[in-house]
């Protein structure tokens, strides 16, 4: 008597290979898929600023005590220039995986980083 | 038409959908919010089946903390501790602020004093918000620290006994911890399970994230961006005072904003003090109490609070872990 593999016809065989391509072609796209990571900006609690993570770009943000400059590089996102008092934001050096957040609090400037955090993130949230 | 042609294309379709379902990941659904109070970022994430749950618990559980920085700030003018601070002998307070001194005068007590919730002339008097901090002269800080100390103020029900008429009550040390727990109230009112809630690094973590249980990450001293450790923690808030985050120097001296109840200057035996604790609040107190003592000391008092576990980086950098830190550590 033959397996059931031994009386497949070449159309079954087709068909197979077919769907496997199928599922390969979905997963290699899912492992390569943009990672579209986000920075928003809010001032006074609206958006006034988004941009990707990955383009270098500067800008200066408006609050309450004047402009808060955001630089965005391959380091990440972070504040270079600030009319606060303390200059806490500009410490606080760069965000730059999903999740992170930089804020000028005295200027009412947030900074939040956007996109999939990945399992390989080494924390969800962080303790300072 | 062979007979297991069927069969075979059916074991395929079942294995793409498992894998859809797989990538897919459930139906869970994670709202993550920050908004500015209490003069630092506050952020809520929170996961569960329906997003219109999460956002209306989070909206909630965010007006309850302005509600209660309004009660509990001394940055805020109607304030009860403003109130406090203005009245030569104290006075009647709302339900939540007792809650809060209660707490603060217990650490206080079993602390010996290294937490003080007295120290609000100190603190105006050392100005960390102004943009030139300077060093006081000794006679002022002498001045600013004249009636402090865990008896100078006595909690009776509701009222509020201040033992000296130009006493200055400051929570910083504990309020935000409590509004933070009042918060995972809110949220677990609307039956959330899993969230966590965020003030400026001290923090709840209620259930787990939707993957795993939450890691957090704890701040390393004196590397900007670097991690000291990673826990691992479900239904415990893990809170961290350190010397790194306002300071100001001065003739290469470091002086920061946690004070040592004794002598009016930043205190001088930690880099920074984690805990792990069952409330934000406690672990508030408890965090600064332990960095004022020094590594020693901090372990005796934390010993005194069973469940509570922490990870105190002394000032020359050696690290002291309590007893049971191992067991939440993630990685070294």
């Amino acid at each position: 008597m033959k397996t059931p593999w031994q009386i497949m016809t070449k159309g079954d065989w087709l068909i197979v290979l077919m769907l496997l391509g199928i599922a390969l072609v979905g997963i290699a796209w899912l492992a390569v898929a943009p990672t579209g990571t986000r920075v928003i900006v809010t001032s006074g609690g609206e958006t006034c600023f988004v941009a990707d993570l990955d383009r270098p770009t500067s800008i200066d943000l408006d609050g309450p005590l004047g402009k808060t400059h955001l630089v965005i590089d391959e380091q990440g996102a972070y504040v270079t220039g600030s009319p606060c008092p303390r200059k806490i934001c500009i410490a606080m050096g760069p965000a730059k995986r999903a999740g992170d957040l930089l804020a000028c609090v005295p200027n009412r400037i947030m900074v939040r980083i956007e996109g999939p955090a990945g399992e390989d993130a080494p924390y969800d949230l962080l303790s300072r | 038409m062979s007979w297991n042609r069927p069969l075979i294309i059916g074991l395929i379709v079942l294995l793409l959908a498992l894998g859809w379902l797989r990538t897919n990941s459930a139906d869970t659904e994670q709202v993550r919010r920050s908004q500015l109070m209490m003069g630092t970022i506050v952020e809520i994430v929170a996961s569960g089946k329906s997003s219109g749950q999460l956002e209306a618990a989070i909206d909630d559980a965010f007006a309850e903390m302005a509600r209660l920085d309004r009660v509990l700030s001394r940055y805020h003018q109607d304030s009860d501790i403003t109130r406090l601070s203005q009245s030569d002998k104290g006075g009647r307070v709302a339900p939540e602020t007792a809650e809060v001194i209660a707490i603060g005068l217990d650490v206080a007590e079993r602390s010996h004093g290294a937490f003080d919730l007295t120290l609000g002339r100190l603190k105006v008097l050392w100005n960390f918000d102004d943009e030139n901090p300077v060093v006081p002269e000794q006679a002022a800080i002498a001045r600013a620290m004249a009636g402090t100390g865990p008896r100078a103020v006595e909690l009776d029900g509701l009222n509020l006994i201040k033992r000296s008429p130009q006493l200055m009550v400051d929570l910083a040390g504990v309020a935000k911890g409590y509004i933070v727990d009042r918060a995972i109230g809110v949220l677990k009112k609307h039956a959330i399970t899993d969230a966590a809630v965020n003030a400026g690094g001290d923090m709840y973590l209620l259930g787990q994230h939707p993957e795993h249980p939450w890691r957090i990450g704890i701040q390393h001293p004196r590397q900007q961006g670097g991690i000291l450790a990673t826990v691992q923690v479900r239904d415990r808030a893990v809170v961290t005072s350190g010397d790194y985050e306002r300071f100001f120097e001065q003739d290469g001296q470091r002086y920061h904003h946690i004070f040592d109840p004794q002598t009016g200057l930043p205190a001088r035996g930690c880099q920074s003090a984690t805990v792990i604790t069952d409330s934000v609040a406690l672990g508030d107190a408890l965090a600064t109490a332990i960095f004022v003592l020094g590594p020693q000391k901090g372990l005796e008092l934390l010993a005194d609070y069973p469940g509570a576990e922490g990870l105190i980086v002394a000032a020359d950098g050696s690290l002291h872990p309590s007893p049971g830190w191992d067991a939440y550590q993630d990685t070294p």
